[in-house]
C-alpha cells in the first residue's frame, strides 16, 4: 500500500506542477495576460478566447481538480490523524480552488476584470497548498515514526 | 476522523455542482437543447456552414468522456452506498438507470449520423435523466452529511 500512496502522490506532485505551466499558457499567468486571453486586445488583433473553448478549459478543470483534490485530501487525513491544522488546510485547499473557478467564471462571463488578481492569488494559493499538503503526505508516509 | 472527511465529500459535492453547470452550459453553447439544433450539430446544415460530424471526430470527444463518466459515477454512487439512506431497496435501480442513461448519452450520437434522426430525442431524453439522477445522489449525499 505504502508503494501504492507514494507513486500516487508523486504523480499528485507532477500534475499539480504541471498545471501550472498549461493553466499559464492556456488562460495567463499576470494580470495582462488573463485579461487578453479572456477578452482580447484590439490593438494587438488578437481575438477572446471563445464562449466554447472557455467552457471546455473549465469543464475539463473542474473535474481533474475535484478527482485530485478528493484523492489528495483524504490521503492526506489519513497520513495526519485529521488533527486541527489538517482540517485546516483541507478546508483552505478546497475553498481556494472552488473560488478559483467561480472568480474565472465571473471574470469571463460579467465581465469582473477586478477579479482578476484574486483568481490570480487563489490559483496560486490552492498550489501552493496542495503542494504543501502532497509533500507532508510524502514524508508522513516514508519517514515519519507516528504512523 | 469522520467529520473530516465530510467535509472533503461536501467539497466533492460542491464541485460535482459546478462540473453539472458548466457542462450544461457547454451543451447549450454547443449542440443546444431543441431537437432541431441536435440534429443540425451532428449532420450539419450548409446554410449557417455547419459541418457534419464524422464517426471518428465524435468517438475523440467521447472517448475522454467514457472514462470520466464512469469514473465520475462510480466515485458518487460509492459514496451514496455508505451513507445511512432509507433508500437502499432502489439502490440497484439507481445504479443501473445511471449508468444506462450515462451510455445512452453518449452513444445515441453515432445513431444521429447513421440516418436514425429520433435518437435527437434520446439524446436529450437521456442527458436529462443522467443529470436528474446525479443531482438526486447528491442530494441523497448532502442530506446524509448535514443529517449525519
Amino acid at each position: 500500500m505504502k508503494s501504492i500512496l507514494n507513486g500516487l502522490l508523486l504523480f499528485t506532485l507532477i500534475y499539480l506542477l504541471a498545471d501550472v505551466f498549461v493553466s499559464s499558457s492556456t488562460i495567463g499567468f499576470s494580470n495582462l495576460e488573463v485579461y487578453t486571453t479572456l477578452y482580447g486586445n484590439e490593438e494587438e488583433f488578437l481575438d477572446p478566447i471563445t464562449p466554447s473553448a472557455f467552457l471546455e478549459y473549465l469543464h475539463t478543470q473542474i473535474f481533474f481538480m475535484m478527482m485530485i483534490l478528493l484523492t489528495l485530501s483524504a490521503i492526506f487525513l489519513r497520513l495526519s490523524g485529521a488533527n486541527s491544522f489538517a482540517i485546516l488546510s483541507v478546508n483552505s485547499l478546497m475553498l481556494s480552488a472552488l473560488t478559483t473557478l467561480i472568480f474565472l467564471a465571473l471574470v469571463y462571463f460579467m465581465q469582473y476584470d477586478a477579479l482578476i488578481t484574486p483568481y490570480i492569488f487563489f490559483f496560486v494559493s490552492w498550489h501552493l497548498i496542495a503542494l504543501y499538503m502532497t509533500i507532508i503526505s510524502l514524508w508522513r508516509l516514508n519517514f515519519a515514526t507516528s504512523i | 476522523m469522520q467529520q473530516a472527511y465530510r467535509y472533503s465529500i461536501l467539497y466533492f459535492l460542491a464541485f460535482s455542482l459546478l462540473l453539472l453547470a458548466s457542462s450544461i452550459l457547454l451543451f447549450n453553447e454547443r449542440i443546444g437543447f431543441s431537437y432541431g439544433s441536435v440534429l443540425e450539430y451532428y449532420l450539419g446544415n450548409e446554410e449557417s456552414f455547419i459541418m457534419a460530424k464524422r464517426p471518428s471526430g465524435l468517438l475523440k470527444i467521447i472517448l475522454p468522456h467514457i472514462f470520466g463518466f464512469g469514473l465520475f459515477i462510480m466515485v458518487v454512487l460509492h459514496f451514496v452506498m455508505f451513507t445511512k439512506t432509507n433508500k437502499k431497496r432502489i439502490m440497484p435501480y439507481l445504479i443501473s438507470a445511471t449508468f444506462i442513461s450515462g451510455f445512452i448519452e453518449l452513444f445515441s450520437p453515432f445513431f444521429i449520423l447513421y440516418g436514425f434522426e429520433f435518437f435527437a430525442y434520446l439524446k436529450l431524453l437521456s442527458l436529462f435523466v443522467f443529470e436528474s439522477l446525479l443531482l438526486y445522489m447528491f442530494w441523497i449525499l448532502y442530506s446524509s452529511i448535514i443529517n449525519k
